[in-house]
């Protein structure tokens, strides 16, 4: 066969095959284009069988069908299973969210940042709760909350409500005993090292130098480092250095623009000044000192965590990671454990009530099944009951199910022998078998979801919440650690106390404030511009010295400018006006309220 | 012949079968369409369908706000593309990764050849099929697994570090993974030790179909082992290295992603960042699917641009075009 005909025959075919494929690829998507869902505001019936609920969950650290005690307290209570999926445990940023919701479906539950609100009411990806709400009085009772995401859905109804909500004043702080971030250290072995004055960073610098040599001679180890880093949490900055920005009053975790929590002063991210690259002098000094862990760079949240467990890092940004791992019974009796450490001039940001409750919100998917059951369950997550035993997720906050974690004695709510095994010893104890199977530690609610501030009051005790600020509580707390540390400390009883006391503490009123949604060439240059900062900044944290940060520091500033960084500022800016300004509203309407 | 009068009825025999023969050619034909009607389906379902993405390129697509929904914005991401000089500058590294990794590869294509030359060399049976299987075996580890060995070995508490501090001959752990240093190089190791032994296969079954009366004939004139691969093995290997050398350079821009995406970090980001990684980067990690599509029909650009240079060079020198 000639194959010049052969050729031109199969040329033939092939347009013809193309034509007759892409005609009926199209229609195949015109058609899957056609099905989408309308949504109705009529109300279903529940089938009132067992149902495994998909959690879409920003919050989640756990993926897959959750098990343990507050399962089977939920399948008990809801005949419900929740199946887990965290964008935290798959990683790649926004890659689940992006696919599930194209695909049409983010989950039966939902939850995650209000600023995606808008956008899933508009592609009718949440359910109206507005028809299941009769006789749902914990979701009605914070109606400021589902109002303020019905704001951001530009469309009536009730779509979600915020987490983190609270009765108590926006202008009180909304963290307790302890600030969340805060220069905690290894008070032990500050205590070893004779506690020298600390002046500025630089002396707790070398006060971290001494007490990693103590630590070292102490433990015979190499691998005991002051400061160990990770990079999960890294955005448009790199996370750990930012956190120094709350050492000095201003609210951390912002874009380009930083502002004072009491909107006293702005400051862009990247300027030579600005309290961020402050933040990574303050690592790079660390890291040329010897200070920083090698691992920092490679390691994840898990690996660093075990090492403060094992007590192998000696600075902390945030109570919950040093106090966390480290402060554990036994430890805090034979003296040791983290503490704030008294750096001089300090100002420690922190984040007030919010009355509208916080940037997450909870929702139900528009594909969910037995809705009437979901709305139930979110009611029940911001009921007394419901906040005692799902907020029992992480140390210091709700302490479990009455009868098992605790109980009242005498008008006060008191932990039970189980409890304290529980709360304060670690949680690797069994549950009763009438509460399920395995550890407390890891039966404890996947949702990780903070619906009510853990310091609000609980109606049903007259207590908070949070079992640390219970009287009962505070008593046995009262440790060699604690003692040693208050007799340094002014006789402060706990770091709020000091803070208060030594006018130390600068609160941010607590505002659910949803920045306008960027457009979409801004949230593109801000992508790749957050890029170069965060690789840039790991960059300075590891460099060998001065000359090479700052050379560094001064590419880092070329390139993000050579990107458009000044356009995304100015939006930034306005942004953090605008909060600030809505913070001032806030506490001027309660005041009035009052 | 010329006078010859052509008899009406061989001319209408000759139509006849004429006409035979066509419609035997078209059902011959039909039959071969067929036969490769499948392969065509697949080939526009997995090759030309997917085309019918770079609509996204026009468009401010974010999810989950449907296509149609979305606002046409013609040209935009790619004038983004070229707005500023930086961000041409961060293309053109991206691309000079994507081209120095490619003709790293190819540049040391010859390496399997030897790989398996010196393999054949080897008279123990036993110890010649451990060596094949133990250097074919990476080739189906996954780059994440590799780079979990990669990890535990080279990190800055891996074995490597460890020893050389145990045997105190560094004081500080050297940064062979979070490190810009040497990036490419790096890579191409790790590359070439994945794929070395599974490379060296086809060569070695080519070697065993090579004649063995010209190795009879080479001993009988008194060729050393040296000279019996130096002028009968390599120039019988030759013509399947070029097969192979000519795939790989099809697949120039197609030097994959997952092996650069397990070992990206911060640090060697700059040069590790390929075209098929940086878009993954821009429009997965950054969130700017649009803009990540527009990139990617750069890759198409670019594709076209390097066949038409091949094509050039093939009219040149061999007289005939590719296409």
């Amino acid at each position: 066969m000639n194959t010049m005909n052969f050729r031109s025959k199969v040329s033939g075919g092939l347009k013809k095959a193309a034509l007759v494929t892409t005609v009926a690829a199209a229609a195949l998507a015109l058609a899957a284009c056609g099905s989408s869902n309308s949504s109705s505001n009529k109300a279903e019936k529940d089938d009132g069988k067992l149902m495994t609920v998909t959690v879409y969950d920003d919050m989640a650290n756990y993926q897959g069908v959750a098990k343990g005690w507050f399962a089977h307290y939920v399948q008990k209570k809801f005949n419900i299973k929740l199946k887990m999926v965290a964008p935290n445990v798959s990683g790649g940023g926004n890659t689940l969210f992006d696919t599930r919701t194209a695909a049409g479906n983010l989950g039966d539950l939902i939850i995650t940042g209000t600023n995606h609100v808008n956008k899933l009411t508009k592609a009718g990806l949440l359910t109206n709760m507005t028809p299941y709400m009769s006789g749902m009085k914990y979701i009605k009772k914070y109606s400021a909350a589902t109002d303020q995401i019905t704001k951001l859905a530009g469309k009536k109804g009730i779509w979600g409500i915020t987490n983190s909500v609270s009765s108590e004043s926006p202008t009180k702080s909304s963290e307790g005993l302890e600030p969340i971030t805060a220069p905690y250290i290894r008070w032990d072995l500050y205590k070893k090292v004779g506690y020298p004055k600390l002046n500025s960073t630089d002396d707790l610098l070398n006060a971290l130098k001494d007490m990693q040599t103590e630590a070292r001679k102490e433990t015979g180890k190499n691998d005991v480092y002051a400061i160990s880093l990770f990079k999960d949490w890294d955005s448009t900055m790199m996370q750990n250095a930012g956190q120094n920005l709350a050492f000095y009053g201003w609210e951390v975790n912002q874009p380009f623009a930083l502002s004072k929590g009491n909107g006293s002063a702005y400051e862009s991210l990247i300027d030579s000044k600005s309290q961020y690259v402050k933040g990574l002098r303050f690592l790079n000094k660390a890291k040329q000192l010897g200070l920083v862990d090698p691992e920092s760079t490679t390691q994840n949240w898990d690996t660093m965590y075990s090492k403060y467990q094992a007590g192998k890092v000696l600075f902390a940004y945030w109570g919950y990671l040093g106090q966390g791992a480290f402060n554990t019974t036994s430890n805090m009796a034979a003296g040791k454990g983290f503490e704030l450490a008294p750096l001089k001039n300090m100002k420690v940001f922190s984040m007030g009530n919010q009355p509208t409750g916080n940037t997450t919100f909870i929702g139900v998917g528009s594909k969910a099944k037995n809705k009437a059951r979901l709305v139930k369950f979110i009611n029940w997550l911001y009921s007394p009951e419901g906040v005692q035993i799902q907020q029992a997720q992480t140390t210091g906050y709700s302490a479990g199910p009455k009868g098992l974690t605790w109980k009242m004695k005498g008008g006060q709510p008191v932990l039970t022998e189980f409890g304290k095994k529980a709360q304060l010893e670690g949680g690797s104890v069994q549950v009763p078998a009438k509460w399920g199977t395995g550890t407390w530690k890891d039966g404890i609610s996947t949702l990780n979801y903070v619906a009510v501030m853990q310091y609000d009051k609980d109606p049903t005790t007259g207590y908070s919440y949070g079992y640390v600020t219970w009287p009962s509580v505070l008593k046995l707390n009262q440790t060699k650690l604690s003692k040693d540390w208050s007799a340094h400390m002014d006789n402060a009883t706990s770091s709020m106390d000091y803070l208060k006391k030594n006018k130390e503490l600068l609160v941010g009123a607590g505002v659910s404030y949803t920045a306008p949604e960027d457009s979409s060439t801004v949230s593109t240059t801000r992508g790749s511009i957050g890029t170069q900062i965060v690789n840039s900044s790991w960059k300075m944290v590891m460099a060998k010295n001065d000359a090479e940060f700052n050379s560094l520091l001064s590419n880092m500033q070329k390139t993000a400018k050579g990107l458009g960084y000044d356009s995304v500022y100015k939006v930034d800016l306005k942004n953090a006006k605008a909060k600030n300004a809505l913070r001032e509203k806030t506490i001027k309407q309660y005041k009035e309220d009052k | 012949m010329d006078n010859v009068t052509v008899n009406p009825d061989v001319a209408a025999e000759q139509k006849r079968r004429h006409q035979q023969h066509e419609k035997a050619k078209a059902k011959q034909g039909r039959k071969m369409w067929l036969l490769i009607a499948p392969f065509l389906v697949l080939v526009v379902a997995f090759s030309y369908y997917p085309l019918f993405g770079w609509i996204y390129a026009f468009f401010d697509y974010e999810p989950p706000i449907p296509l149609h929904q979305s606002e046409f914005v013609g040209l935009q991401w790619f004038k983004m593309m070229i707005q500023n000089s930086t961000q041409v500058h961060q293309l053109v590294q991206v691309l000079a990764n994507t081209f120095a990794m490619s003709l790293l590869n190819i540049a040391t294509s010859f390496l399997p050849v030897l790989f398996a030359i010196g393999l054949n060399e080897i008279r123990n049976k036993h110890f010649r099929n451990t060596i094949q299987t133990l250097t074919t075996l990476p080739n189906f580890i996954s780059w994440v697994l590799v780079y979990s060995i990669a990890f535990a070995m080279f990190s800055s508490s891996g074995m490597v570090n460890e020893l050389l501090q145990n045997l105190h001959w560094i004081a500080e752990p050297i940064k062979f993974l979070d490190s810009d240093a040497h990036t490419w190089l790096k890579m191409l190791l790790w590359s070439t030790w994945k794929g070395l032994g599974w490379g060296s296969i086809i060569y070695l079954a080519s070697i065993t179909g090579i004649d063995p009366e010209l190795y009879e004939a080479g001993r009988v004139d008194g060729a050393s082992k040296l000279q019996l691969i130096r002028y009968i093995t390599i120039p019988e290997l030759l013509p399947t290295y070029f097969v192979m050398l000519m795939l790989s350079v099809s697949n120039f821009l197609n030097n994959g992603m997952d092996q650069y995406f397990v070992f990206q970090n911060a640090f060697n980001q700059t040069h590790i960042q390929v075209l098929d990684l940086y878009v993954y980067n821009v429009g997965m990690g950054n969130n700017s699917l649009s803009y990540a599509t527009a990139i990617s029909m750069l890759k198409s650009l670019v594709s076209v641009v390097l066949l038409w240079i091949v094509n050039v060079v093939s009219k040149k020198t061999r007289g005939s075009s590719i296409i």
